[in-house]
């Protein structure tokens, strides 16, 4: 068996894990990072999109939005505004904001209209993903 | 001694107004447990939000990031305040409490702007000569993390145009499920020395923590975030509270409509009897008289 680390994933709504984990995946803001026990210090900022960890060799799969990580040698704490197992994630609706996002993109509104319309196409597009629907 | 017809009256008023208090004793009850369950949702993540951001600081050394910015060269502080009251009274001093601990700490300085959330706080900084925002005076009806963010974007945006120097928020924690207390929370500029009272937490690591990207980007991208939270806590936490409050003083109020309708009553018995027993003698007074 590897060596394990404490993991703690919330949201606003809810614990979502707490418990032992070998793996985890994090999307960040350039690209993916993998973390393993005794990881260096680090904090890091975590963007929509698809997070993997791994429990008793088992991989779970799970959409996050933004949010930030810290992470110890023996424990990992997550905050994020949501977290989503794909078998919670509403396909339609995530495909209906995805649209909506891309029309309001195109509309160039002002500034901090373009920063929300992106963010929320990202996480539609991470919670497409996780479903395994994405176009 | 008061007739019996104006006992009578009095414990109908009372009676009625017992209605209107049991009747919002039960729509706060009601809604209080749906706020608790919110609460107790967030609770965490606005307990590990906080210890989390303290750790952090602990392991970061100097950083010279616009949100830990001091405005050290500004002599007269531009000051932001968040009060989060309610929109309606008759909640104890729910309302009074913040107002009152807010206008302790606005009256040190005079150039202070206000995001008013709550109408109750508006109604009363309206009299006052002070600056406000009331974007945002109907979240707290229906706390959501849409709101939150607005809010924080708006004081980030403020602070980031150096048209604030600091930002505060006023709100109301709640301690167990009878005592709440209002509380001033420091948002901006984040403060290592303060952050850190931590101190019980054992520091394990003692080592510097890296950042990935790098430094600048992971805090532009993380304190909006935690500002956001925090705010999102408070509302959550405040809303949570008026109900609790509002629970309360409507209960007393009934059970004090309770006990004035007993004492009325008790008087007017009193009344009845002695009316009855006037009438009685009378009328024996008036049967002697006819022998």
């Amino acid at each position: 068996m590897s060596s394990t680390f404490y993991l703690e994933i919330l949201s606003h709504n809810r614990v979502f894990y707490t418990g032992n984990a070998e793996n985890l995946i994090l999307p960040v803001l350039d690209g993916e990072m993998g973390v393993l026990a005794k990881h260096e210090p680090m904090v890091s900022a975590i963007c929509a999109g698809e997070m993997r960890f791994k429990v008793n060799g088992e991989w779970k799969i799970a959409a996050v939005g933004d949010g930030f990580a810290e992470i110890m040698p023996e424990y990992v704490v997550i905050l994020v505004d949501t977290v989503e197992l794909p078998e919670e994630i509403d396909v339609r609706r995530a495909q209906e904001a995805k649209q909506r996002a891309e029309e309001k993109l195109k509309q160039k509104e002002n500034l901090i209209e373009y920063y929300h319309a992106r963010a929320a196409l990202a996480r539609a597009m991470a919670r497409l993903k996780v479903t395994g629907k994405h176009i | 001694m008061a007739s019996m017809r104006e006992i009578r009256s009095r414990i109908k008023s009372i009676k009625d107004t017992m209605k209107i208090t049991n009747a919002m004793y039960l729509i706060s009850s009601s809604k209080l447990r749906k706020a608790k369950k919110q609460l107790s949702d967030i609770e965490p993540y606005f307990e590990k939000i906080q210890s989390t951001m303290v750790d952090i600081l602990q392991h970061t050394s100097e950083l010279d990031n616009k949100y830990f910015d001091e405005r050290s060269d500004s002599l007269k502080k531009k000051k932001g305040y968040i009060i989060i009251t309610g929109d309606k009274g008759m909640a104890g001093a729910y309302n009074h409490n913040v107002i009152k601990l807010a206008e302790s700490v606005l009256s040190e300085d005079d150039e202070n702007l206000l995001f008013l959330i709550g109408n109750m706080g508006k109604q009363y900084f309206k009299q006052k000569n002070v600056r406000m925002n009331e974007d945002f005076l109907g979240i707290i009806q229906e706390p959501t993390v849409f709101r939150a963010r607005a809010v924080a974007e708006a004081a980030i945006g403020l602070f980031e145009a150096r048209k604030l120097d600091e930002v505060y928020m006023v709100y109301t924690k709640m301690l167990s499920s009878v005592k709440i207390e209002p509380q001033l929370l420091k948002l901006l500029p984040l403060e290592k020395t303060k952050l850190s009272n931590y101190d019980e937490l054992k520091t394990k690591y003692e080592q510097i923590a890296t950042y990935e990207p790098s430094p600048n980007k992971v805090f532009n991208h993380l304190v909006p975030n935690y500002i956001k939270g925090l705010i999102f806590g408070a509302l959550i936490e405040s809303h949570a509270s008026e109900h609790q409050a509002r629970m309360m003083a409507m209960d007393s109020a009934t059970n004090s409509a309770k006990e004035m309708i007993k004492s009325l009553e008790l008087a007017y018995n009193r009344a009845r009897q002695a009316a009855i027993t006037q009438e009685i003698s009378e009328i024996v007074g008036g049967a002697q008289s006819l022998k």
